[in-house]
């Protein structure tokens, strides 16, 4: 009896956890990402054009900067983080009396122009006689070679390698090849999640959190570091930089995420808010507690003095 | 009779666009073909490169030239293996049924190609030149046999 119930519990607090695309989640996702104009307008590489010059008031200035910051929002739009796709291995008919006709295999793509990408017929005739569904980078090979989009390669480019990925980590380019890997694969193919586990544990390594911050990774950062329940790097992080409410969110998104903890639990208890959240959250959870309550005390110093003066 | 202002219907659709006027007067000068039918068959692109050989999949007439103009691609073949060993072919599945369905014939290698597909019925000669291939495998496999034998026999 008591194992059915306990059965029935789990199954329950499955379905309450929050996703990544419940509004709540995203919202939070969203402050915590911050909003660096300087940053996300920062000189790319693009084709040479002649500066042009505008003589504004203030107040179209000011219209200027909201137009920056709508569009500063859309480029910042978080890409999704799916769950790994199931391997395809459908047969569609098995003919022995074509064994041995060709060496190669025959593969038939559909290129009908208005069917999505993922629903399109991809087959592919061994050279035994089986007729089977194509694999899913072979699908995505094919379609990229009917269907081409602009910057993805056919083959993945060699710096999804480990050993190429460790020397670019040592250069601190973890966004430029995250947004390589966004174009190159499907959110739920296993190499995208491969490469962004890999950037992400680096990151994480050697608390370089801010290369990330005002990108469109750092959702996707701190969603995978809360599910994975290390988040106290990335709050001493916020702490160092005076983001106080940055870190309050992020650990009301942990005690979203994860309702079953002490510091989830005993915070529901007591209605807590800001400072008092961070406290209970370092009391109980945390490994290095004596580190954020450290930066807890010199974060309440400025805000006592000030009070104080 | 009612092929022929099909046919007729397609080319004003093609060069002159709307305009029913123009469907009910056509120009003495449009060529039409007189008791043709649209196949739909493979036909050479890229003729400039020599021992390089890619197929288009083309609806065209009878009796235009193999790599002359046609009515509409519905996709290629190249028969030379890629890096992956694949032989990689595309149907517009949906351009193939409007014209199979306007009646369209298709040849013998784009029927062998769509029955490999699984879109037609396996084709007869497929399975015919397959069993052709095992036995003339077969032959040679024996032939290599006593012909190891042979040498064998001869180095004793």
């Amino acid at each position: 009896m008591s194992c059915y119930t306990v059965l029935c519990y789990k199954n329950e607090y499955t379905m309450i956890t929050p996703q990544f695309t419940d509004e709540a989640v995203k919202d939070i996702l969203r402050r915590i990402t911050g909003l660096d104009l300087q940053k996300v307008f920062r000189p790319i590489k693009q084709e040479l054009k002649a500066p042009t010059y505008k003589l504004m008031t203030d107040e179209q200035l000011e219209q200027a900067v909201a137009l920056a910051k709508e569009q500063a929002e859309k480029l910042l739009q978080m890409p999704p983080v799916l769950p790994e796709r199931t391997p395809i291995s459908d047969v569609l008919s098995e003919d022995r009396v074509l064994e041995g006709m060709d060496s190669a295999k025959y593969v038939f793509t559909d290129i009908t122009y208005n069917i999505p990408h993922r629903e399109r017929f991809i087959v592919v005739r061994e050279p035994t006689g089986t007729l089977r569904k194509a694999t899913w980078e072979e699908r995505d090979r094919l379609i990229q070679v009917y269907f081409p989009k602009e910057v993805r390669k056919i083959s993945p480019p060699h710096i999804f390698k480990e050993e190429n990925l460790k020397m670019v980590f040592s250069q601190d380019q973890h966004e430029h090849v995250l947004n390589l890997c966004l174009v190159q694969f499907e959110p739920d193919s296993s190499e995208y999640i491969k490469v962004h586990t890999a950037t992400y544990e680096d990151l994480e390594k050697h608390d370089k959190y801010d290369l990330l911050r005002s990108t469109r990774h750092f959702g996707g950062l701190a969603w995978y570091l809360v599910k994975a329940r290390r988040i106290d790097g990335l709050i001493v992080d916020m702490l160092k930089r005076q983001l106080l409410q940055d870190a309050v969110s992020l650990v009301r998104l942990f005690h979203m995420v994860h309702p079953d903890t002490e510091s989830a639990q005993e915070a529901a208890n007591k209605e807590a808010t800001n400072i008092d959240l961070l406290t209970i959250y370092a009391q109980k959870e945390s490994q290095r507690s004596g580190y954020i309550e450290l930066a807890l005390q010199a974060y309440k110093q400025p805000a006592a003095e000030a009070l104080a003066a | 009779m009612s092929y022929v202002g099909m046919m007729e219907q397609d080319f004003l659709d093609k060069f002159m666009g709307d305009g029913d006027v123009t469907r009910k007067h056509p120009s003495l000068l449009l060529k039409t073909y007189h008791g043709g039918y649209v196949v739909i068959r493979l036909a050479l692109a890229g003729h400039k490169q020599a021992n390089r050989p890619f197929y288009r999949i083309v609806a065209a007439h009878n009796k235009r030239a193999r790599d002359g103009k046609y009515i509409e691609q519905l996709g290629t073949y190249d028969p030379l293996p890629n890096v992956y060993n694949e032989k990689l072919v595309s149907f517009n599945f949906d351009r193939l049924k409007y014209w199979i369905g306007c009646g369209a014939h298709p040849t013998k290698p784009v029927a062998k190609l769509l029955g490999l597909a699984g879109f037609f019925p396996l084709h007869p000669m497929t399975i015919t030149e397959a069993e052709r291939q095992k036995a003339q495998t077969q032959v040679t496999q024996t032939e290599e046999g006593s012909e190891q034998e042979q040498k064998k026999a001869e180095a004793v």
